[in-house]
């Protein structure tokens, strides 16, 4: 999937990375790599930035250890990011029922 | 080695911008892609390479950076803010009759130039396309706001002999903007 694909659905791609626990950068860049087959194909640089917006929002939070003797960053998610991350899950598979119904000819789930 | 002037060269672009803090986590990020195409056996110039290329353009890093810039979201708040405070300096102005307080010309003018460098700069940090004239720029212009009111806030308390309801609310708009700018500053300082 390429990187303008991917617009819109950053964040929760990037929430969705830090679910099982704290991790850096890398480690987010490489579990979205795996958890999509490596089909991911995007300017991995520009997951850093967007880290820092969702901290700025206050999603995730970021703070700094040291492994082998280098300084890392690392993110864990907060309430208000799994709360987030919650209703973006719910709004996508909204999303993806509505677009299937139309593409794939399959009906639309009426609860009624 | 070649693999390694590469790198160097590249966080060399992102550090002549980007406050040390960031320019450290994205160079631990691109250590660690370089070494995961060393480990699937690339030469080294070829894994810096790959690295380079996986983690993008600089100047995109850069852009997305530069729209995060606390300086930049600081200054935008001023000059959204700036015609209201603004507004309740004039009316306060007007009724307390200001042409006829014992202020010298020169320093009225001085105060003019002061408030028009101060909007410049917050425009520039506004508006500005690179990180790092943004933040010197966001941080002159919140300096800058900072000695206006207080200069307007001590001058209005000396001089006026009966403070009106303008002049209060006045008061109350630049000290409230004191207040955010004191709250936004160190953000801002660490860029």
């Amino acid at each position: 999937m390429r990187g303008e694909e991917l617009k819109g659905h950053l964040d929760a791609l990037l929430l969705a990375a830090l679910e099982d626990g704290p991790r850096h950068g890398y480690a987010v860049i490489e579990a979205l790599r795996q958890a999509t087959g490596g089909q991911l194909d995007m300017a991995t640089g520009t997951v850093y930035p967007a880290l820092r917006r969702l901290e700025r929002a206050g999603l995730i939070t970021g703070s700094w250890s040291v492994v082998a003797g280098r300084r890392r960053r690392e993110y864990q998610l907060t309430a208000a990011g799994a709360e987030t991350l919650d209703g973006r899950r719910s709004a996508w598979r909204d999303f993806a029922a509505m677009i299937n119904s139309v593409l794939e000819g399959r009906p639309w789930p009426n609860p009624a | 080695m070649a693999e390694s002037g590469m790198i160097a060269d590249y966080l060399t672009t992102l550090s002549a911008q980007l406050p040390a803090p960031v320019v450290e986590e994205l160079a631990d990020g691109l250590d660690q892609t370089c070494q995961r195409y060393l480990n699937q056996g690339l030469p080294p110039a070829a894994a810096a390479r790959a690295a380079i290329t996986e983690f993008g353009d600089p100047d995109v890093i850069l852009a997305s950076f530069t729209r995060l810039s606390p300086a930049r979201h600081a200054a935008r708040r001023l000059l959204a803010s700036g015609p209201v405070v603004g507004g309740c300096w004039a009316i306060a102005l007007i009724t307390g009759r200001a042409w006829s307080w014992p202020i010298p010309v020169a320093a009225r003018a001085l105060f003019g130039i002061a408030l028009a460098s101060a909007i410049g700069l917050l425009a520039r940090a506004a508006f500005g396309t690179r990180y790092r004239s943004i933040r010197r720029a966001g941080t002159a212009g919140c300096a800058g706001i900072t000695a206006l009111d207080t200069t307007m806030l001590v001058t209005t308390a000396i001089i006026i002999p009966a403070v009106a309801w303008p002049a209060i609310l006045a008061m109350a708009a630049s000290a409230a903007r004191v207040t955010f700018i004191t709250r936004i500053l160190r953000p801002v300082l660490q860029g």
